[in-house]
């Protein structure tokens, strides 16, 4: 060991040159402004990052995995070194007990001739009032806890997980420091484990050569102690294997690291994977069995949100990649809940419901929401539930409840009362959980109008208020609401009106960007469509291929929060276009006789909002022109899933209704020539398929009305 | 080949401490091996139990009856299902002796040598830690042992020699007979001794089938052990929780440190200290097979499919549920479907195969009549069977899903923790009008999720953890349920009381076998078939709108379990008519006014 010994006295040297000689980024010399923090008692902890010790220039790697593979005696490596180099408080402090114990000893030492006694020597540890923590990369993806190893032991490991479970704060001792009755002299005894044999006999050399068998008194208040915490961590849910349990690990937390975690948290933990021998009778009974347990170094708590997202590995590039190819939208809008079939128009809702649009602060400080709320209707049956269950599953934070089980309370916020101590204590629902994220909540109609009140705030103001139990206070709940409702007699009724179907009142429906109705409707082709895949899945154990692979929900993740950091504004030129789009679903809604919905201000804003979220998908900082069009489509198209029974009704039939949609355009466009995308786009709005323009086109063709380019089906009127 | 050189099951240690110092022979210091991984004992043992098809029966088997005459440090098997995980285990793998030797601790407790510090002499491994308990529900019959020795006493001599041959190729074939056990321990005589009065009253049992005792639900609480499972160098998704597993290994159990008990502070709460090892002893497993419900029947029979035989033990099956179901005719054809079914894929959230049933129209009189007789005819065809009589108070306090008890580190097992392929009967009967508090409308949910996916959510309290079942779920109410929706609600017309049949063990055993054999057999449907089924659906859905891919799935369902009741493994266009009729006549009788 001799030689061990000495490498040791070397490495003291380097970690000595790296303290006073790293520089981080600003070229300051991070750690010798630590010190002088912990001299001036300003901070107690003096955390030493791995991954400064990798990027100092003059260190050689050997001493990197030394010190990853064996860290605690590297604490104490780094402790020794940061003795020598502690400088002289520059402010200063009030002592303390401490530090007049600290004076009193240090004067009392000169005269101590017979200091070759061990136990009488003060160790250096009493003197430290610092604690040294060394903290795993931050680069370093992070163990689950069944990937910690027997070859881990001793190692500085990163683990993330979920506290179960912690103890109260209590004081380890680290040195005992006793007195001897008899000689008088301060004797001092480190304890590194949490047992320890209390000394009784004084050990000096005057009560030895004296034969005196001095009587030790333990001095508690001249005792270094430390706080201590034990708590208990528990693999996260994604992390467990199928059928598999989660794994538990102990943790201790020491020092400044306690109080750091509590039950619930879902926290990243670097530490040192340690055994605990087991001692005395137990050491017996177990054999050879050792317990194990993480000496924490560092605790970062875990933020599920997209702002705090960190991309991992390739996903940058994948993400570029993506962004590159053309057609993002749908590729994204399509790997949304794969397994159910077509809805693609919802898809597409849904993921701009994931991206949303930024918030605005108005100068005189009023909030605009960003978040889109969508609601879903339809019969029983067409998989809304499983679309909102899979949105949640895509979005980094979401809450799933339903309406019937859960009361305004359960959705808001509740005044309890502690158990424990008897005070009032707030409680969040579903709302404020989903904060920053989505709420979907399924059976929505079926829930109480009471309760329904309650989201009217959150879903314009985006706060939840309180005033219950002399408790008044709001709180953020700046969350997108999905709901899911089925129509007002279970089934959509064909023969009453939308309005009677529908049958949530309009403060209620207008705060809805999106409202889809999803019809069962009784069709051949989509029957047979359903027995043909009930049969593949039985018959091939698999659901039938996609035609296209559908991105992986990470990726999707990734993809969605690197769009949620742009933050697109809408150029002026698209202004004019945009209101001039308002006015002219006011100017038909106010034609008609029974209007259906209910065209507010809040409509325009919508507007805004799903072209904000289109332009965010884009990586755009600008809103184009395009986004409002496509913007312009879904909520033309989310209007005629509820009232495309009327448009049948009513005289025109579509060809002609075709054919008068894109005369008015190239009137109002003052043009000839139509290309064929913008006229697909156009009567797409109206609720009109691809193959009725297409035969309309061929119609009209024949009449000699307009011109058909033979290749790409542009159009050019013939001037009559 | 190290042959017998050893006693194996006398002094399995023995054989793997000389199996190490052969291996390390030579080597440098430290050797090669201290990396942990095997050295070939596990492969001795392997070899051992493929080259003697008799091997495995001289192995004695460990439960309550057994423990008190098994010695330490031998080799022993234990069947039982895996309840809980209790995670790694770091023990001293290897260590270097005074002597300078190194010597190994793997398959043991405890070893002689004290634990010091972690030093260069000293290498430290792992093992997985399983806390394993005989299979929820297992029926009287089911013990494999018990049948075993049923079989000395019946005629199956002949029939067990025609099966030699085949175990001898079959690696792995752990299905030897008792029968060829030579060494006649005491403790193998005391065992057998044990089972005789035990089994003479099973037989009574069955063979008063038909009158109802509500006493005879399977007690395996008498004889349930417990047992910590120890695993070594085996790939963690090979074993997972609530499977079924036979567990051959060295039995580590000290009486004697039962006495001591052990202060223990606050946090320090290892799992280990609530299962001292005086009540629950320690199994270092060496080799273990996953066990299918096959392995629980007596090993004398098979059933081929396509052959003749099949169609005749189909008949006679039907005839005797028919008998149970008071002759309603429409019921026993569903209840065989519902006994065969179980799920065999899950795609996206659908699991695809299953078949609950539920059985309505019952009121008090039938069911004094009917319910025990039921119960009783399924505990004697399934080897698992539980039972779960639905009130307000027991919803309102049970807790059927496993829960996470963090004081203790354990997983706090509930009703509704099963092994695949289980059967349970949900008695609605029983439900009187009450309020249910946030427990009972949780049970509810977790039934109700259990009923529509096959999945239960285990509670971890700080999250939720879906674990895939495959429970055969057979509900009893009155009225269709409908806070139990299960596949096929078919009202219950019962003809007449039904005459008490004779039951005879042959054909229960055929039936058995039967019931394990076609329940998991491959099935296809060829594109002609697809095509019919494709446009029957399609029609079937132009009549009625309300159909839906749930009714699709459970028609293809039908008919897949239909054809393998035959023993088919493609469909025909009878079988499929014969669902569509089933089908019919299940609506038709559903609609009719009671």
């Amino acid at each position: 060991m001799d030689s061990g010994r000495a490498d040791f006295t070397r490495d003291v040297e380097i970690a000595k040159d790296f303290l006073s000689n790293f520089a981080d980024l600003h070229g300051e010399a991070k750690y010798i402004g630590l010190l002088q923090d912990v001299a001036n008692r300003k901070t107690k902890a003096i955390e030493i990052d791995i991954e400064d010790l990798f990027n100092y220039k003059d260190l050689d790697e050997e001493f990197v995995r030394r010190v990853t593979e064996n860290t605690r005696r590297y604490i104490g490596i780094f402790a020794e070194a940061i003795d020598v180099l502690m400088p002289e408080p520059t402010e200063a402090f009030p002592d303390d007990d401490h530090d007049i114990l600290m004076t009193q000893r240090t004067e009392e030492e000169p005269d101590g001739t017979e200091k070759v006694d061990s136990k009488q020597r003060m160790p250096p540890e009493i003197k430290r009032f610092y604690e040294v923590y060394i903290k795993a990369s931050s680069k370093v993806q992070p163990f689950t806890i069944r990937e910690v190893k027997a070859s881990n032991i001793g190692h500085l490991v990163k683990i993330s997980g979920i506290v179960t479970r912690c103890s109260d704060v209590k004081p380890l001792m680290q040195v005992a420091v006793y007195t001897c009755e008899e000689c008088g002299f301060e004797i001092y005894q480190e304890v590194t484990a949490r047992v320890f044999m209390p000394l009784f006999e004084c050990p000096s050399s005057r009560c030895r050569t004296n034969n005196a068998k001095g009587n030790l008194i333990l001095q508690l208040r001249a005792s270094k102690f430390l706080k201590f915490q034990e708590a208990k961590m528990q693999e996260l849910a994604e992390h467990v294997p199928k059928g598999h349990i989660p794994r538990t690990m102990s943790v201790h937390l020491r020092g400044e690291l306690t109080r750091k975690v509590a039950p619930g948290d879902v926290v990243e933990l670097s530490g040192i994977f340690l055994p605990i021998p087991y001692t005395g009778f137990k050491a017996m009974r177990a054999g050879l069995v050792a317990d194990t347990y993480l000496e924490v170094m560092s605790v970062s708590h875990f933020k599920k949100k997209y702002e705090d997202y960190e991309l991992e590995g390739d996903e940058e590039e994948k993400i570029a990649r993506l962004a590159e190819d053309g057609d993002i939208y749908n590729k994204l809008s399509r790997s949304l809940a794969p397994e159910i079939y077509g809805h693609e128009d919802i898809k597409k809702a849904l993921l701009l419901l994931l991206v949303g649009a930024p918030h605005r602060t108005l100068k005189d400080g009023m909030k605009i929401r960003g978040d889109l709320h969508i609601c879903l209707m339809g019969d029983p049956g067409v998989a809304k539930s499983q679309l909102l269950k899979h949105i949640i599953n895509v979005a980094p934070r979401g809450v799933y409840t339903t309406g019937k089980g859960s009361s305004g309370v359960g959705l808001t916020a509740a005044v309890q009362r502690d158990p424990v101590t008897s005070e009032m204590v707030l409680e969040g629902g579903a709302l404020v959980l989903a904060d920053m994220g989505i709420c979907a909540i399924d059976e929505f109609d079926k829930m109480d109008d009471s309760d329904r009140t309650a989201i009217h705030e959150v879903m314009e103001q985006q706060t939840v208020s309180i005033a219950k139990a002399g408790i008044t206070t709001s709180l953020n709940a700046r969350t997108a609401v999905l709901a899911a409702a089925n129509p007002a007699w279970g089934r959509y009724d064909m023969r009453r009106t939308p309005a009677e179907n529908i049958n949530l009142p309009p403060a209620l429906l207008s705060r809805f960007d999106l409202m889809w109705l999803i019809l069962d409707r009784a069709d051949m082709d989509t029957d047979l469509e359903l027995a043909r895949h009930v049969v593949y899945v039985h018959q091939n154990k698999e659901s039938p291929a996609l035609g296209f692979t559908p991105l992986e929900p990470s990726l999707l993740r990734a993809y969605i929060s690197a769009a949620r950091k742009v933050s697109p504004s809408v150029p002026r030129e698209l202004e004019e276009y945009i209101a001039t789009a308002y006015s002219s679903i006011r100017q038909e809604e106010a034609r008609s006789n029974t209007p259906h919905s209910y065209t507010t201000i809040r409509t325009l804003l919508s507007i805004l909002r799903i072209s904000a979220a289109l332009a965010r998908l884009r990586f755009s900082e600008t809103v184009a022109q395009s986004d409002v069009d496509e913007a312009l489509r879904l909520m033309q198209m989310s209007k005629f899933s509820l009232y495309s029974d009327d448009r049948q009704k009513s005289g025109l039939d579509a060809i002609s209704d075709i054919y008068s949609i894109l005369r008015d355009e190239a009137a109002r466009t003052n043009k000839m020539d139509v290309s064929y995308a913008h006229a697909l786009n156009w009567i797409s709005r109206k609720g009109y398929s691809e193959a009725q323009l297409k035969e309309c086109l061929e119609e009209y063709a024949a009449l000699n009305v307009w011109q058909i380019h033979p290749n790409t089906f542009d159009i050019r009127f013939i001037d009559a | 080949m190290v042959g017998r050189e050893y006693d194996l099951v006398g002094n399995p240690l023995g054989a793997v401490r000389s199996t190490f110092e052969k291996a390390i022979e030579g080597q440098a210091d430290p050797p090669l091996l201290i990396d942990g991984k095997d050295w070939g004992s596990t492969q001795l043992f392997r070899q051992f139990l493929i080259d003697q098809p008799s091997a495995l029966s001289q192995i004695p088997i460990l439960d309550r009856t057994s423990l008190p005459h098994l010695q330490p440090n031998t080799l022993v098997r234990y069947r039982g299902m895996i309840q809980d995980m209790l995670g790694n285990e770091f023990y001293v793998g290897v260590h270097k002796d005074a002597g300078g030797a190194w010597t190994t601790n793997k398959f043991t407790d405890v070893s002689h040598i004290p634990f010091g510090t972690l030093s260069e002499n000293t290498r430290i491994w792992e093992r997985r830690l399983l806390y394993c308990v005989p299979v929820p529900g297992q029926n009287i019959w089911a013990e494999s042992y018990s049948e075993s020795v049923a079989s000395t006493r019946s005629n199956v001599t002949t029939l067990h020699g025609e099966k030699r041959p085949r175990e001898d190729c079959a690696d792995m074939d752990f299905q030897a007979s008792d029968q060829d056990f030579q060494g006649s321990t005491s403790a193998k005589k005391m065992r057998e001794n044990m089972h005789s009065p035990q089994l003479s009253r099973h037989e009574e049992y069955i063979l008063e089938g038909s009158t109802p005792n509500s006493d005879m639900v399977p007690n395996f609480d008498i004889k349930s052990l417990s047992c910590l499972v120890k695993i070594y160098d085996t790939p963690e998704s090979e074993l997972k929780l609530n499977d079924v597993f036979e567990f051959v290994g060295i039995l580590t159990f000290d009486p004697k440190l039962a006495a001591e008990d052990d202060t223990c502070d606050e946090l320090c709460e290892d799992a280990l200290v609530h299962l001292p090892p005086s009540k629950v002893p320690r199994l270092h497993c060496i080799v273990h097979r996953k066990l299918a419900i096959h392995d629980f029947l007596s090993a004398s029979l098979t059933l081929e499919p396509k052959s003749s035989l099949v169609k005749g033990v189909r008949e006679s099956l039907l005839g005797h549920l028919t008998s149970v179901l008071g002759n309603d005719d429409l019921a026993a054809q569903f209840m065989l479907l519902h006994l065969l079914s179980g799920v065999h894929t899950r795609v996206g959230l659908v699991a695809v195969g299953k078949l609950s049933l539920n059985l309505t129209c019952f009121s008090k009189e039938t069911l004094t009549v009917f319910g025990n007789r039921i119960k009783v005819a399924i505990e004697n065809l399934v080897p698992f069977t539980m039972c779960m009589p639905l009130t307000i108070d027991h919803l309102n306090s049970a807790s059927l899903a496993p829960a996470k008890d963090y004081q203790t580190n354990r997983l706090v097992s509930g009703p509704l923790q099963l092994s695949d392929g289980t059967h349970l009967t949900v008695d609605e009967t029983q439900l009187q009008t009450g309020t249910l508090n946030s427990v009972g409308v949780e049970n509810l949910r977790l039934l109700k999720t259990l009923l529509e996916s096959q999945k239960v959510d285990y509670d971890f309290k700080y999250y939720k953890m879906e674990m895939a079942a495959d429970a055969q779920v057979l509900i009893l109410s009155e009225g269709k349920s409908n806070i139990l929706p299960a596949d096929v609600a078919l009202p219950f017309h019962p003809q007449s009381p039904g005459v008490s049949e004779y039951m005879d063990m042959e054909a229960l055993k055929a039936w058995r076998c039967y019931l394990a054999t076609f329940r998991s057999l491959q099935h296809s449907i060829d594109s002609d078939m697809q095509k019919i089924v494709e446009d029957d659906l399609v029609a079937a859905r132009r009549s009625d709108r309300s159909l839906g891919s749930s009714d699709f799935s459970r028609l293809l369902t039908m008919a897949r379990l239909v054809s393998m009741s035959f023993g088919e493994t493609c469909l025909t266009i009878e079988h499929w008519q014969m669902v569509m009729e089933l089908e019919r006549l299940r609506r038709e009788r559903s609609n009719q006014p009671k």
